[in-house]
């Protein structure tokens, strides 16, 4: 077997064995007897451990099979996509370049060619394609357009299913002890109420919980294992379906109900952005293929190298209205009469903008980002993997992904709305009081910083920081569900206060959290290794390319100093839940009496997810998994464009970024500090007293407490009007065509009591029999407006009537 | 040529070419007679009446595949048929096997769900045959008689279908009220046919075009264009258009929609599932010829390019008016068989678009660079799809209704707190069904629409209309979600409630067999779209060679 | 008949065909009703016959108008069916009772 069989065989069996899972825990719950058993949760343990190992496996296995090239290079050398192979299409990969070269970036294509052709001589490093992509099957042909179901691995699909199923694992086994309280067969919930006020008793639903739970990582497994649009298109909605699932669990409660509807229909309207970039998609380029696939010997050229071609550029026509697609060497393609195929620019713009569109619902950035605080009605596990590490960072996946096809536009729009996104949800996070929105606060504010840094081409530093955040914030949750577990689902942090020494587990673990994601740890060296806590290098990474970016586009001056401010905003609210939740006295005495530290089921994972967070960064830009990122960057990121046309954007290079990288670093580190000292004096000191800041800023912190009245505002744009435009339209039979009906009914009455005079003169009027026949006529004109069915009649006739008209008024010229 | 010869020769091509095309319909007719005798000589008890349609009926399918297959062999001469009264070719054939097919699946639900009694049998099949006889004539039609025939006996035995429950109020109610309003639409109907016969000249399909255009052309003056308030071309566009309502009434589209809910809360699930989509079919094969005949050779319409367009136009306006009217008045019904009338009434409207898609394409200037051939067929591509799933996706949700009415005796969705956990099949496949008729992927539902949804893209860059029909069909979608999804929740997340009366029966084995059979390719037809894709890609495109 | 031009047969027509329609929009009576969609259905017949005297059609018209008549009494004796069965269930054929279903 070739290195791609090997490792497509490991990650779809990773892929498959939720499903599998999921399969036999949904039938379980049909068998009476393991129904209230740890059974279920076993299996889909056992199921999602077994994934991490293939993909652990697959991890391993592409790495000797690149003889792990990826860590050997010092610096990526940002055109190995052209290595993107298609499997049976041979083999002609470049070999990676040292560092040194890099540093000389250069634009000019021909010169780096020139380069990559004498470090092949001189090096000759082994030659091995570092990306896998093929065909699973196709399912279906609708004219020149197929559908299929495609795979496309490299370092970053590896890396993703790695932490996804590492996390997935954690939270299974956390969840295990979690919700232990379902196996029962009378589940009493407090927060349901019957109408009569006591609480809602039903069956315990351990089973189908990890049933969902499974489902959910077989979908998310999917859709990063995807090889073209369509495929994540179809998984995209089936995470959404169990992101439904899993929100609205509790479902005798109605805050869940609202809750998980409200998810759904946000991200329901992103995706009919995403819909619409799919038509685009579809009717210019022909195909959904991420990138080449073969057809009858014939090599069909994927989305990415028709709009980036061989060296991450994008071509456009002399007059710079369209763009000429290319194949993965840089050829023009052409139509049948031998003219360059296109694409009209706005278009491009559209089909980014569009798939932008469905990131935008799924990872909840502005405008519709108010669901994710919402969606924390689900179960805390449910929040850590869902909602925090996996899929609500499937959009910032999508927007790495499908980077080849962004414009320089689209990619300004895409920082903007991450910037905004970061500051919205981080100062909301600051006057938040529940736990868990909190933390939910702070997911949507770091998903900002990822938009924001993929928008301004620090691709690495999005995903990385994706990945770091991904362990630290499911840690957090997973500490918070603890702290829940251990109070008795008391989620309101005034009500906590002085758990340290309850819950010394969960605190420190805790911390660990907080630490990485404020950015703060001092960095140090461990054999010859930069040590810091994750948070800091991937914020770090950033920050630096907001700086660099703003250096080369003065006027964009937000997109550095935003997500600076915010990173003391952050480091002050994370360590103000910490110091309110575990320092201090104990605020709620009685509560605090019957507190305890979590079972271990639950604080292994923890301990767990603490290393990561702390460790899964380690060594910063020469660290593991930064290289490994790194290795997946699409063509032409790291030399940066310069002034594009027809936005004039210039983007960074990775030379400029690196440049100001120690400097911004300095900053970032001054702000957390800043933010934590704050913190310290507000929260954990008697020196000043919070709520006389709050009584200070009363305006203030209303509008942050309402959350910048975002649903206010939706409320009222959309929610209501909907309701006005439906109520209207079920009463539409009634009133409004009732009517117009009773309207032409009194003209047939007028009509027909014309008849009747005409009946009465001419034909009663004769003969002196007028009385029954008068009273009669007369009483069924009386019931005339009350009947139905001739309405109906009448309906047809008047509708032939102002059709007619309708052709008349508006085609008077056949 | 004498009269001898003549005569001869009439009686040459029906016994020899038409009459072996026609067999499957002749098959069918012989069923019922059959029935019919069997009841006479008291027979019936040893074989039921269900037991003979089932033959004949599937006799009859046989034939028709056969009819299919034969299709493709070399040297078979499709078309016209019984002196150009009928037509003959793979459209047919397709709509031939839809319907029977259908009309199989519908008499086993009947059966299984236990009406009607043995007593009515006979009757009750020999409408429902009788009435897909008409079908059949439908979607062969080649000729102004032949639609209005098929079209009445289409309807005649419906009208009876749906009053079959006897004794109860609301059964008759609703069929007094779809027999008159489909009086009345006919009657409109025959009128527009009369103007159109008069002033075309002719009533046959193939011939419309071609005279209309030169009409047209007598009627217009150079450099000045044809102005409605012209009296032929006013009365053509009447005529047209009340041609139209006929159909519209069959395919219940939003002014001529009044009877659909009424009838179909009236009758009682299985005849509604059977109207639902057997009738709308039929009416659909139906429009798309009437359409194409009156474009005629689609090369050489640009003359007369508006009066296309404005159609077009017309039907896009009205295929979204139903859409949205359905979908908003669902949201407040409780009835459950209501509630899917009104869904009918916003699926007929999805798939008009079709239609509409494909006539604003046929308007388009032949200097235009485009293939108008191949987007035309796509449009029917799309529509034969979503007929396809529709089939399955509406008839299984009704054959559920029919099965939980046999165990709560109610039809009202209040009644159905709890039924998902109780019959986990039924449940199931109801939910399967929905998510279809939402359009989610990946069901086969999502397929349809969207390759409808392309369909309308592709015309919109013909004209703009196209893309806010488009639009608002999408938001629909949006719409449609929340009904939809409330039966689900009703089944599944709400608890029966506590005194309720208890089922008559535990889950029977044949019926969750059945619905699941049904519903498989609600699913399996999204997940493998590529047979029938391919299929009736094939058959569109026989439509414009 | 050389004097009477096409145009007075289609008036005729049109005539018949209004009053049918409203006959039925305004009948009570289920009789009523049916006796305009004959109304419809004959004004119909007029027109045809008329055409296939002055227009190219030519006897096919004829033929449909013969076609008409028929169905149009086989519809009649189903509707007069459902009005028996409307009548048993409601011990009236007033169509204005027949408002339960609605909304």
């Amino acid at each position: 077997m070739t290195t791609g069989e090997v490792l497509k065989t490991l990650l779809t069996i990773a892929w498959l064995l939720p499903l599998a899972g999921f399969a036999i825990e949904i039938f379980a719950g049909y068998w009476q007897k393991n129904r209230f058993s740890m059974a279920a949760a076993k299996m889909s343990v056992i199921c999602i451990g077994m994934s991490f190992i293939f993909s652990l496996l697959a991890l391993i296995q592409w790495g000797l099979a690149t003889d792990w090239t990826a860590l050997a290079a010092t610096e990526h050398h940002g055109d190995h996509a052209a290595a993107v192979h298609h499997e049976e299409a041979g083999n002609h990969a470049k070999a990676h370049e040292p560092h040194g070269k890099e540093e000389h970036a250069n634009t000019d294509h021909h010169e780096k060619t020139a380069h990559h052709d004498k470090d092949e001589h001189e090096e000759k490093h082994a030659v091995v394609p570092s990306t896998f992509s093929g065909r699973f099957y196709t399912l279906a042909d609708f004219g020149k357009l197929k559908l299929s179901l495609d795979y496309y691995i490299d370092s970053l699909t590896l890396i993703m299913f790695t932490m996804v199923t590492l996390i997935a694992t954690c939270i299974h086994i956390f969840a295990m002890g979690y919700m232990s309280d379902e196996l029962t067969n009378d589940y009493v919930d407090h927060q349901a109420h019957k109408s009569d006020g006591s609480h809602v008793h039903r069956p315990g639903r351990y089973y189908q919980f990890f049933a969902f739970l499974s489902l959910f990582c077989f979908s998310m497994l999917g859709l990063v294992l995807a090889g073209n649009i369509f495929q994540v298109f179809v998984f995209w909605e089936l995470v959404g379906i169990c992101s439904y699932l899993l929100i609205g669990f509790y479902t005798e409660r109605k805050t869940a109900n609202v809750a998980a509807n409200k998810a759904f229909i946000m991200n329901r309207v992103g995706d009919f952005g995403f819909l619409i970039g799919l038509m685009v998609i579809w009717t210019w380029f022909g195909t959904f293929s991420f990138t080449t696939s073969e057809l009858n010997g014939h090599d069909i050229p994927g989305i990415f190298e028709m709009v980036r071609g061989n060296d991450g550029a994008i071509s456009l026509t002399e007059d710079g209205n369209s763009m000429i697609f290319r194949d993965g060497e840089g050829h023009a393609l052409k139509n049948e009469d031998g003219s360059n195929r296109t694409i009209p620019y706005t278009l491009l713009v559209v089909a980014g903008l569009g798939v932008f569109g469905g990131c935008i619902g799924k990872s909840a950035q502005f405008p519709l980002q108010t669901w994710l605080p919402d969606a924390m009605e689900g179960p805390t596990p449910v929040s850590a993997l869902v909602h925090s590490a996996t899929m609500v960072a499937a959009g910032v996946y999508l927007t790495g992904r499908f980077y080849p096809v962004f414009t320089p536009e689209v990619l300004l729009t895409i920082a903007y709305i991450g910037c905004i996104t970061l500051f919205v949800a981080a100062t909301i996070a600051v006057v938040a009081t529940d736990i868990k929105r909190v933390l939910a606060y702070s997911t949507i504010s770091q998903l900002g910083y990822m938009m924001l840094a993929i928008g301004i081409s620090g691709w690495v530093a999005g995903l990385f920081h994706l990945i770091t955040h991904a362990f630290f914030k499911s840690l957090m949750f997973l500490c918070s569900g603890s702290v829940i577990h251990g109070c008795h689902h008391e989620q309101e942090m005034p009500k906590m206060g002085g758990l340290l020494k309850k819950m010394p587990v969960t605190a420190l673990t805790m911390l660990v959290g907080v630490i990485a994601i404020s950015g703060l740890a001092i960095p140090f060296t461990i054999f010859g290794m930069k040590f810091a806590f994750s948070g800091y290098h991937s914020k770090d990474a950033i920050v630096a390319t907001g700086l660099a970016y703003m250096r080369l586009n003065p006027s964009h001056i937000f997109l550095f100093f935003v997500p600076l401010v915010t990173a003391g905003i952050t480091a002050f609210y994370m360590f103000r839940l910490w110091f309110y939740t575990f320092l201090g006295r104990p605020r709620d005495q009685e509560m605090h009496d019957h507190v305890h530290e979590s079972p271990r089921i639950m604080t292994v994972p923890l301990l767990v997810l603490a290393l990561f967070a702390a460790g899964c960064a380690i060594g910063g830009e020469s660290g593991f998994l930064y290289k490994m990122l790194i290795h997946s960057e699409p063509a032409g990121v790291a030399e940066g464009v310069e002034a594009f046309a027809p936005a004039m954007l210039t983007l960074p290079s990775h030379h400029h970024i690196h440049a100001v990288h120690s400097e911004a670093g300095i900053y970032a580190l001054i702000a957390a500090v800043t933010g934590m000292i704050i913190a310290y004096i507000l929260y954990a000191t008697p020196l000043v007293d919070p709520g006389e800041i709050k009584r200070q800023f009363s305006g203030l912190h209303h509008f942050l407490v309402e959350k910048w009245h975002f649903d206010t505002l939706y409320d009222a744009m959309f929610v209501k009007p909907m309701h006005i435009v439906a109520s209207w339209c079920s009463a539409i039979d009634k009133k409004l065509f009732d009517s117009i009906l009773h309207g032409f009914c009194a003209v047939a009455v007028k009509i027909a009591r014309f008849d009747r005079q005409f009946d009465e003169k001419i034909v009663d009027g004769l003969v002196e029999t007028l009385g029954d026949v008068t009273f009669s006529v007369g009483r069924s004109l009386k019931v005339l407006q009350t009947g139905k069915l001739r309405q109906y009649i009448m309906f047809i006739a008047a509708s032939v009537v102002v059709l007619f008209i309708l052709a008349f008024v508006l085609f008077p010229s056949i | 040529m004498n009269f001898e010869s003549l005569l001869n020769k009439l009686i040459e091509d029906t016994l020899q070419l038409s009459l072996p095309l026609f067999s499957a319909e002749l098959v069918l007719c012989g069923t019922i007679v059959l029935m019919l005798l069997v009841r006479l000589f008291n027979a019936d008890k040893f074989l039921p009446a269900y037991i003979v349609s089932i033959i004949g009926v599937g006799i009859s399918f046989a034939i028709a595949c056969c009819d299919y297959s034969k299709l493709s062999t070399p040297g078979f001469a499709t078309g016209e048929i019984f002196t150009g009264l009928l037509i003959f070719d793979q459209f047919t054939a397709f709509f031939r096997i839809f319907l029977l097919l259908f009309l199989t699946l519908v008499i086993c639900l009947t059966e299984l769900s236990g009406i009607p009694d043995r007593e009515d049998g006979p009757d009750f099949y020999t409408l429902l045959i009788g009435s897909t006889i008409g079908m059949l004539l439908m979607i062969s039609a080649n000729h102004l008689l032949i639609l209005f025939i098929g079209i009445e006996m289409t309807s005649v035995p419906s009208y009876v279908l749906v009053g079959f429950m006897k004794g109860r109020k609301k059964s008759s109610e609703g069929s007094l009220k779809y027999v008159v309003y489909g009086a009345g639409t006919a009657g409109v109907m025959l009128y527009g046919i009369s103007l159109l016969v008069g002033l075309l000249g002719t009533a046959n399909f193939s011939e419309m075009g071609a005279n209309l255009h030169q009409i047209l052309a007598s009627q217009s003056v150079e450099g000045v264009a044809l102005a409605i308030s012209n009296p032929v071309v006013g009365t053509l566009l009447l005529g047209i258009m009340m041609v139209l309502v006929g159909i519209a009434f069959k395919l219940s589209l939003f002014p001529f929609h009044f009877w659909c809910p009424d009838a179909f809360e009236g009758a009682s699930a299985e005849v509604a599932g059977y109207l639902s989509v057997a009738s709308k079919g039929a009416a659909f094969a139906l429009l798309v010829r009437f359409c194409l005949s009156i474009v005629g050779d689609y090369s050489s319409v640009d003359q007369f390019s508006n009066i296309y367009l404005a159609i077009g136009i017309g039907l896009g306006v009205i295929a979204v008016v139903s859409a949205t009217y359905g979908n908003l008045t669902a949201y407040t019904q409780n009835n459950i068989k209501r509630l899917f009338a009104y869904s009918t009434i916003a699926h007929a409207g999805y798939m008009l678009m079709a239609v509409a898609a494909l006539m604003v394409i046929m308007s388009a200037d032949s200097g235009a660079d485009i293939n108008k051939a191949e987007l035309a067929s796509r449009c029917i591509q799309g529509l034969l799809y979503y007929l396809t799933v529709y089939m399955f996706m509406n008839l299984g949700a009704f054959a559920i209704v029919a099965f939980i009415r046999n165990q709560i005796f109610s039809e009202d969705l209040e009644d159905y707190k709890g039924i998902g956990k109780a019959f986990p099949v039924l449940g199931i496949c109801m939910g399967i069904c929905i998510f279809s008729l939402v359009g989610l992927p990946p069901f086969g539902g999502f397929f349809g629409k969207f390759a409808i949804f392309a369909s309308l893209y592709e015309a919109s860059t013909i004209h703009w209309s196209m893309f806010v029909v488009l639009c608002l069909a999408g938001l629909n979608t949006v719409f449609s979600l929340y009904y939809y999804v409330r039966i689900l929740k009703t089944m599944f997340l709400e608890e029966r409630p506590e005194g309720a009366p208890d089922f008559q029966s535990e889950p029977n084995l044949w019926n969750s067999g059945y619905v699941v059979i049904i519903s498989a390719p609600a699913l399996l037809l999204g997940i493998f779209p590529g047979r029938l894709s391919s299929t009736v890609q094939d058959i569109a495109s026989v439509l414009f060679n | 008949m050389e004097g009477i031009s096409l145009n007075s047969f289609l008036f005729v027509g049109a005539i018949l065909f209004v009053s049918g329609i409203v006959c039925m929009a305004t009948k009570r009576n289920l009789i009523g009703i049916l006796m305009g969609v004959e109304l419809v259905l004959n004004g119909a017949n007029v027109n045809l016959v008329a055409f296939s005297r002055y227009s190219s059609i030519g006897i096919d018209a004829k033929f449909i108008a013969l076609f008409v008549i028929v169905l149009a009494a086989a519809e009649a004796a189903v509707a007069l069916a459902i009005a028996l069965s409307f009548y048993n269930n409601h011990q009236t054929i007033d169509v204005d009772q027949a408002d339960e279903l609605q909304g």
